[in-house]
């Protein structure tokens, strides 16, 4: 709770008894050491995360017993999970080689978004934009790489941006879009999509816990105490379908990963 | 697909991979066409080309979308 208190105490600032609702203050970190102005609470959730992360699959995928258990057997569900609904659809026979690679980044994107709920902790690392970029710049450049590698260095962006069975003139009209859709917008929206759902659920759960302490504990008055209970009510809830959103980015990111690495092997139809 | 099976996981792969295309196409002819109109009406000083733009842009991104995901 003392984050809570710290919040609510720090956004009410000038005047006392007036609530304020939390803004971007939520998502600065001041540095952890002293003189390393790099190193904040988000860097050190994302080391965290990826320590757990080695952890979890150095435990579960080490020594692989023929009949899973314990760490085995969560590990298998979540490389079936992520083999049967990522990789399979986008990439077929192909698919057995990029797990290693899907599976990192489906379990890091959803423990970095975990740490959101995750109590005294509660950041989601990829509400800073910086890390869902690098992720996303990344897949970009491997993208990139192997259809080169694939389709040669003509071929691909002969395929990307003049797709078959359009009448030869509309080319001139249709291959810019292409052209920007795949290069530039695809990438941009790849990482903001992540970005912006994580930010935006950090930023409910804090207004409704803040509704919530302020009307209940901090200033208790017959009238506010109702939309007191409505704020715990709704962190609730809320937390429950920002879980829901956690999985769910963590999906997409992965299977848009494999979406475009899939269409870098081969070419579209 | 190069293998030139049909599997069953083609449809969802396809469905899936306009579903999530769309969007980028969508935004790219808007941004390319409605940007070439608004550079247009600055030079020109006719305002009504930004929007003859981004109409284009997102008739010509609909054109394409249905002429690669539309059967």
């Amino acid at each position: 709770m003392n984050t809570l208190t710290v919040l609510a105490s720090g956004a009410s600032g000038a005047s006392e008894d007036v609530f304020t609702p939390p803004g971007l203050e939520l998502f600065d970190y001041p540095p952890l050491i002293a003189g390393v102005s790099w190193f904040t609470k988000p860097v050190l959730l994302a080391l965290l995360s990826t320590l757990i992360v080695v952890i979890f699959c150095w435990s579960a995928f080490a020594k692989p017993k023929l009949v899973p258990r314990g760490v085995q057997n969560v590990g298998e569900m979540g490389y079936m999970f992520v083999r049967d609904q990522v990789a399979r659809p986008f990439l077929g026979k192909d698919a057995d080689r990029w797990m290693g690679l899907l599976l990192s980044i489906f379990f890091m994107v959803w423990i970095w978004n975990l740490m959101g709920v995750i109590p005294i902790i509660q950041f989601p690392v990829a509400s800073h934009i910086a890390f869902p970029i690098v992720l996303a710049i990344s897949i970009y450049v491997l993208k990139i790489y192997l259809g080169i590698k694939h389709q040669g260095p003509i071929g691909y962006f002969k395929n990307m941006m003049f797709p078959p069975g359009l009448p030869k003139p509309i080319y001139v009209l249709l291959a810019p879009i292409e052209f920007l859709s795949n290069l530039i917008i695809a990438p941009f929206t790849h990482a903001v999509r992540l970005f912006a759902n994580m930010f935006a659920g950090h930023i409910i759960l804090a207004f409704f816990s803040l509704v919530g302490f302020w009307f209940v504990f901090e200033h208790l008055t017959p009238l506010g105490v109702g939309l007191g209970v409505v704020g715990v009510v709704m962190t609730i809830a809320m937390t429950a379908f920002e879980m829901f959103i956690q999985f769910l980015q963590a999906f997409l990111f992965a299977m848009l990963a494999a979406m475009y690495i899939g269409n870098s092997l081969h070419a579209d139809h | 697909m190069s293998d030139g099976k049909l599997r069953p996981e083609d449809d969802g792969r396809d469905f899936a991979s306009a579903a999530w295309s769309i969007p980028s196409y969508l935004l790219a002819g808007m941004i390319l066409y409605g940007g070439a109109g608004m550079l247009l009406s600055r030079w020109t000083g006719v305002v009504a080309f930004t929007p003859i733009g981004l109409i284009l842009g997102v008739a010509l991104a609909v054109y394409l979308v249905y002429r690669k995901y539309g059967s």
